[in-house]
């Protein structure tokens, strides 16, 4: 009996460390540092506030980085509050979701509001109408912030009705890596010039066919869609109110991933293209500058390039921006609000762990230190046209739509016209049931 | 011998006495329950009644909710040119697909596992434990294993058995692999459960059936299933009321997909409430009263059978 209990024991040990492994091994593929969850950070933020004495008191800092980006968030903080500022910073990470969601009842209930909270540029023209924001128009003239230490499109896309309710940190593009060991063998020069169109990929399509390799990877279509689509010129409503994407140009995208499907010339449905391109079996795979990471750790001889484009004018790659943004607090006084500015701006001047994490700080700074310069996404802090961002303020309901009918486009169980039509109309629903 | 042998004298005044002390208020059994009372009312019965009221009106969860009568329920049961119309048959549709596929399973499967294990093999404990093991783990940790397992290219099934199979984007195989998870997933807390049931029948009912010449499959239909009726039941009717609620599987291992065939309604719902762009809670409130009411129905339905059947 007692011979069985052990053996019991021993095999409930194994299984439970096999379930561990695989949820370890995830998180291995994005950094093999010591990872804390946003559950640590949570407890360790809700140990706070108190004040420590000759300080005056804390700000409240909420992000979306959990896993690594927390990390590195949690680092930048933690140099901050070594330069032992008036107001030490706290620093709680949580799913994005739930900052979303928790932001906006934290400022309307009026307990617990954050002092400074990081959203995505996407975010901020709703949560702007909806007036959870604070301008930040009165407090730059006596801040260190300005226009013009950041990057133009990050920094314009959060000037709305007349007032500024975003800095941002970073500008993060969906663009292309290239497998260079493979591209030597069948990229013909298709990318002598930089930059990938995608009929240069169908040139070299059977060259890679016939040896088992998949010319270029498709997924998270959402991102794809809109950065051709942004090349083409195109917006997801040509008022900022009716969502209208289904016109010629979001047909054009769509046709494009067609000819390749039916080609052969991507993967099939079911694939996962960024582990295939992990494992060297894939030319060309589109991906956020945020998993270089990955490829690194793999020992990938890859290069990070702009997002294929339809012709060498019409250079685009879909971007987002991790925006500090001030929620309405009317016990803030003005001085923390000051304070709260002269951290953004030491985060700002500060980045170098930020760009370590993957990401491309928007700070101009950044440009001057060598290292950065050394790293593959440093070119993206040079581009502004180039970064497509999309300010939409419906721009959730829209992406979700996408996201439902994209995989069946590119897979042919739907039309594109079918899709983008459903995609639209249930954009509107959701705009008119959201009112 | 009656009952009237067994009689006592007692004192008109004592018995008097007796009867004030027994409707005698006292606090203690109050306190008892109180706990789960306040609990049920703070976070079920509050949260259920305001869900409903939400339900009546549109609201995105931060404003104040206007309400707008059976607009919600007119919306999803009668517009078919509206996007929650379809979202909502589609939903249920493919909830109650699941239901069906999934609950006989849930039933059977461990019912089997449960009678061999009652003959007592050898490592039974072992096979107990690693039939539960599973239960305990996280919806994440138990569809990632998944994944890995029916992942076209690099995952095990196809790899060992050289297939080519597309688990999660082609049907039958996205339900399949939903259905598969979910069984592994939850099969030790009805086995547990028919385990502890079986260990209770009168060994010498079957073993005067086996005198009998009764065959094993009588044996169990006869006498075996009839034993364990309550907790049989008890089963079916969680098991269907917690597969209306299916939700991490199909999010994480299809995405709904191919084509929100494999979108169930909770989905839609938590999408609708949270998703990315504002809240539209009114219409997620109406979709969720709709669905628990018929989850209710449903189970009074099973109850009422069953004890018919008992009668």
């Amino acid at each position: 009996m007692k011979r069985k209990n052990v053996l019991a024991g021993l095999l409930t040990g194994a299984m439970l460390a096999t379930v561990v492994g695989c949820g370890s091994g995830q998180a291995t593929e994005v950094s093999d540092e010591a990872v804390p969850t946003a559950g640590d950070l949570d407890e360790a933020a809700e140990e706070v506030p108190t004040v420590e004495p000759g300080k005056k008191g804390t700000i409240e800092f909420w992000t979306v980085f959990t896993g690594a980006d927390g990390t590195s968030m949690q680092a930048m903080v933690d140099a901050y509050n070594a330069t032992n500022p008036d107001y030490t910073v706290n620093h709680r990470a949580m799913e994005a979701n739930d900052l979303y969601l928790k932001m906006p009842l934290a400022i309307q209930s009026g307990e617990d509001v954050p002092d400074v909270c990081i959203n995505h540029v996407e975010r901020v023209p709703l949560f702007e109408e909806n007036g959870y924001l604070e301008d930040y128009t009165p407090y730059l003239a006596d801040s260190e912030v300005s226009a013009e230490n950041y990057n133009p499109k990050a920094w314009q896309m959060t000037e709305l009705d007349g007032g500024h309710y975003g800095i941002p940190l970073d500008v993060h593009s969906y663009i292309l890596y290239a497998n260079m060991d493979l591209y030597e063998k069948y990229g013909n020069g298709v990318l002598d010039d930089g930059l990938l169109t995608w009929d240069e990929i169908k040139s070299v399509g059977d060259a890679c066919v016939a040896d088992d390799i998949i010319p270029i990877g498709m997924s998270w279509l959402r991102v794809k869609f809109l950065s051709s689509y942004a090349q083409l010129g195109g917006k997801l409503s040509s008022d900022g109110e009716t969502p209208d994407f289904n016109n010629d140009n979001a047909l054009k995208v769509l046709n494009t991933w067609n000819e390749l499907y039916d080609a052969g010339y991507t993967h099939k449905d079911g694939d996962d293209p960024w582990q295939l391109f992990l494992a060297g079996k894939m030319l060309f795979c589109p991906e956020g500058i945020w998993m270089y990471n990955d490829i690194k750790e793999a020992g990938l001889n890859a290069k990070m390039l702009d997002y294929p484009v339809f012709d060498t004018n019409s250079v685009g790659n879909w971007t987002s921006s991790h925006q500090f943004v001030i929620p309405k607090n009317d016990n803030r006084d003005d001085e923390k609000t000051q304070a709260v500015l002269d951290f953004i701006n030491f985060m700002g001047n500060h980045s170098l762990d930020w760009a370590k994490a993957g990401q491309c700080p928007a700070h101009v700074s950044i440009k001057d230190v060598a290292e950065f310069q050394d790293m593959p996404q440093a070119f993206l802090a040079d581009e502004n046209d180039e970064l497509k961002i999309y300010d939409y303020k419906y721009y959730g309901y829209a992406v979700e739509s996408l996201d439902v009918v994209l995989g069946d486009v590119l897979f042919e169980r739907m039309t594109a016209q079918e899709a983008l039509d459903k995609a639209v109309q249930e954009t509107k629903d959701k705009i008119e049931m959201g009112e | 011998m009656n009952s009237s042998d067994y009689a006592i004298d007692i004192p008109l005044e004592q018995t008097k006495t007796n009867t004030k002390k027994s409707k005698k208020f006292s606090i203690t059994p109050y306190l008892f329950i109180a706990p789960h009372i306040l609990l049920f009312v703070a976070f079920f019965l509050i949260p259920m009644v305001y869900g409903i009221y939400a339900s009546f009106t549109k609201w995105n969860l931060f404003g104040s909710p206007s309400f707008i009568g059976t607009s919600n329920y007119e919306t999803i049961f009668f517009n078919h040119d509206s996007t929650f119309y379809k979202q909502f048959w589609n939903g249920l549709k493919n909830t109650v697909t699941f239901v069906l596929i999934c609950v006989p399973f849930q039933i059977s499967l461990p019912l089997i596992i449960a009678v061999l294990l009652d003959k007592k093999p050898k490592g039974r404990n072992i096979f107990q434990g690693i039939f539960y093991l599973p239960t305990l783990f996280s919806i994440t940790s138990v569809t990632l294993t998944w994944l890995f397992i029916f992942n076209r290219t690099l995952g095990l099934f196809n790899h060992l058995f050289g297939t080519d199979i597309n688990w999660y984007g082609e049907q039958p195989y996205a339900w399949m692999t939903i259905v598969i998870a979910t069984l592994w997933w939850g099969i030790g807390g009805n086995l547990i459960i028919y385990v502890a049931a079986l260990a209770g029948i009168d060994r010498s009912i079957t073993e005067a059936a086996a005198l009998d010449g009764a065959t094993g499959f009588r044996k169990f239909f006869h006498i075996t299933l009839p034993q364990i009726q309550f907790p049989l039941t008890y089963t079916i009717v969680v098991s269907v009321i917690a597969q209306f609620n299916i939700y991490g599987q199909p999010l994480m291992i299809t995405g709904g997909g191919p084509s929100e065939s494999t979108h169930v309604l909770l989905m839609y719902i938590r999408n609708l409430a949270f998703g990315t762009g504002k809240s539209v809670a009114g219409m997620a409130s109406a979709m969720s009263t709709v669905l628990g009411l018929i989850i209710g129905v449903v189970s009074v339905i099973q109850i009422i059978m069953i004890r018919k059947q008992e009668a």
